[in-house]
């Protein structure tokens, strides 16, 4: 059924692939590239469990044909460590305790980063309105409030 | 069947580079137009529409357009939602519409959906329609006539004819949306209320004043999500025409507005929940479009 052809640069890496008109991004990158990172919870764009960054801005994987991602750049949360070393967001989260079941983490991580990346000193409600879209049911969202104030400090530091 | 992690029915996709591109494949038998795909992936995926094709529209350079000249704003239909959020222009001087934008969804459906596609989806709750109308915005809609294409203007309360329903007929799509400037000392914002701030709204609402003086000269009211369609409500409109605004007189206004709307109950809300908070939200929307007016503090007399 008219399959067709894509380039898609992921985590740095170009992949060329064939795919259907009706496969979802965050099928590719799970179970055709084995990027399991991105999780799979609602289905419907209200979780953000599936965020991957497309051109560096935040995106639903499960609301994005694989077809209208050719010729992007996915950043995935396998993408965001440096040399073996985490990012400091990954960082933060764990020091911060903003990890509990890890469900969210990946998507919550990539919308925080898209953010920092663009406003290296945000304010509580910038962070909360950056987040929206990216439910936890275990946190509390506090630790995570505080994780990505305790990263963008350590951003700020190193690029001083 | 329908499932939310796979998509299990057949559709073929194209990714127009051209309006006439696009225009033609719309043409097709079960083509639909394909914008950030926020509303409709999920329709698929639910199985609330079946189409045979998609036309991505976002690739078409024509659609990107976004100007503010001669006292118009021009959005392309593959302008996206977080693309106009800070924006300036509309900042200043269409802050009912930047409200409304910055209230929807989350900034991941932002980056991915349109204004167009808001509009075009005609639900009776989008955010962005009850600012647009109070602000007379204006539809471009575009066809293919032999081989030439036709544009048609329509104003974007003549625009939606039922939940879902637009005066859209097959083959056309919509282009661009056109919002003339606000005149002097008038002043507009936007209220909504959800469950929670991801949920879309039981109810929403646009207030547009016009001030001279300490008087109202003239009040749109644009309300959501109680009626099939969002709908302009004449008689609060006409009530604040002329009225010199205090807390208990914006109330007594407002509260006529049961006389336009015909809510539904649903998952959301009941129809008389939605009534009586229409009457609050306009009440309490209508203050910060008047001080964006110019007009002076309202006390309680
Ligand atoms: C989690 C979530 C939260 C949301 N929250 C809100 C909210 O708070 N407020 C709100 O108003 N909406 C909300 N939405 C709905 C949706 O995101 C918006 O309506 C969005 O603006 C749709 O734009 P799109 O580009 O994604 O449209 P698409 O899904 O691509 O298209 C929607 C419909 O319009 C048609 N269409 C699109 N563009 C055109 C065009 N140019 N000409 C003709 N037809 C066209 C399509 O064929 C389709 O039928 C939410 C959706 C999700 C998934
Ligand atoms: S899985 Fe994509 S938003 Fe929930
Ligand atoms: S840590 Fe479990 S959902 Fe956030």
């Amino acid at each position: 059924m008219n399959e067709r052809q894509i380039v898609l640069e992921v985590n740095g890496k170009e992949y060329k692939l064939t795919v259907k008109p009706n496969e979802l991004l965050i099928n590719v990158l799970r179970e055709r590239l084995g990027l399991m990172g991105t999780k799979y919870g609602c289905g419907v764009g209200e979780c953000g469990a599936c965020t991957v960054l497309m051109d560096g801005n935040p995106v639903l994987s499960c609301q994005m044909l694989a077809l209208s991602a050719s010729g992007s750049k996915i950043t995935t949360i396998e993408g965001i460590a440096q040399n073996g070393r985490l990012h400091p967001l990954q960082e933060a989260f764990l020091d911060e305790g903003a990890v509990q079941c890890g469900f969210c983490t990946p998507g919550m991580i990539l919308s925080a980063k898209a953010l920092l990346d663009k406003k290296p000193n945000p304010t509580d409600m910038e962070i909360k309105e950056a987040i929206r879209g990216n439910i936890c049911r275990c946190t509390g969202y506090i630790n995570i409030l505080r994780a990505i104030k305790t990263a963008s400090l350590k951003l700020s530091e190193r690029s001083r | 069947m329908s499932s939310s992690r796979i998509i299990t029915q057949d559709f073929d996709y194209i990714k127009a580079v051209s309006l006439g591109e696009a225009l033609e494949s719309l043409a097709k038998d079960g083509a639909r137009v394909f914008a950030g795909g926020t509303d409709l992936l999920n329709k698929i995926k639910t199985a609330r529409d079946n189409p045979k094709l998609l036309v991505d529209i976002t690739g078409i350079e024509e659609l990107k357009g976004f100007s503010f000249s001669e006292g118009c704003l021009l959005i392309g239909a593959a302008v996206r939602l977080s693309f106009l959020e800070d924006e300036k222009v509309i900042t200043e001087r269409y802050p009912a519409l930047h409200e409304a934008i910055k209230s929807l969804g989350s900034v991941q459906i932002r980056n991915m959906a349109t204004l167009a596609g808001n509009l075009c989806n005609a639900s009776p709750i989008a955010d962005t329609a009850p600012p647009l109308m109070v602000y007379d915005a204006e539809v471009e809609i575009s066809r293919l006539h032999n081989t030439r294409i036709e544009k048609r203007i329509i104003s974007l309360k003549d625009f939606f004819t039922g939940p879902g329903q637009t005066v859209l007929q097959k083959g056309e799509m919509v282009t661009g949306v056109r919002v003339p400037e606000p005149m002097a000392s008038s002043g507009a914002a936007f209220g909504k209320i959800a469950r929670v701030t991801m949920d879309l709204a039981k109810v929403n609402c646009a207030v547009w004043l016009k001030r001279e003086e300490a008087v109202v000269a003239e009040a749109r009211i644009a309300v959501g999500g109680a009626a099939p369609v969002p709908v302009r409500v004449e008689k609060v409109e006409k009530a604040l025409a002329g009225m010199r605004p205090s807390s208990k007189r914006i109330s007594q206004a407002a509260a006529l507005v049961g006389e336009n709307l015909s809510p539904i109950s649903d998952v959301r809300s009941t129809a008389k929940y939605r009534t009586d908070t229409a009457s609050v939200l306009i009440r309490d929307t209508f203050f910060p479009a008047w001080k964006r007016s110019g007009g002076e503090e309202i006390t309680d007399e």
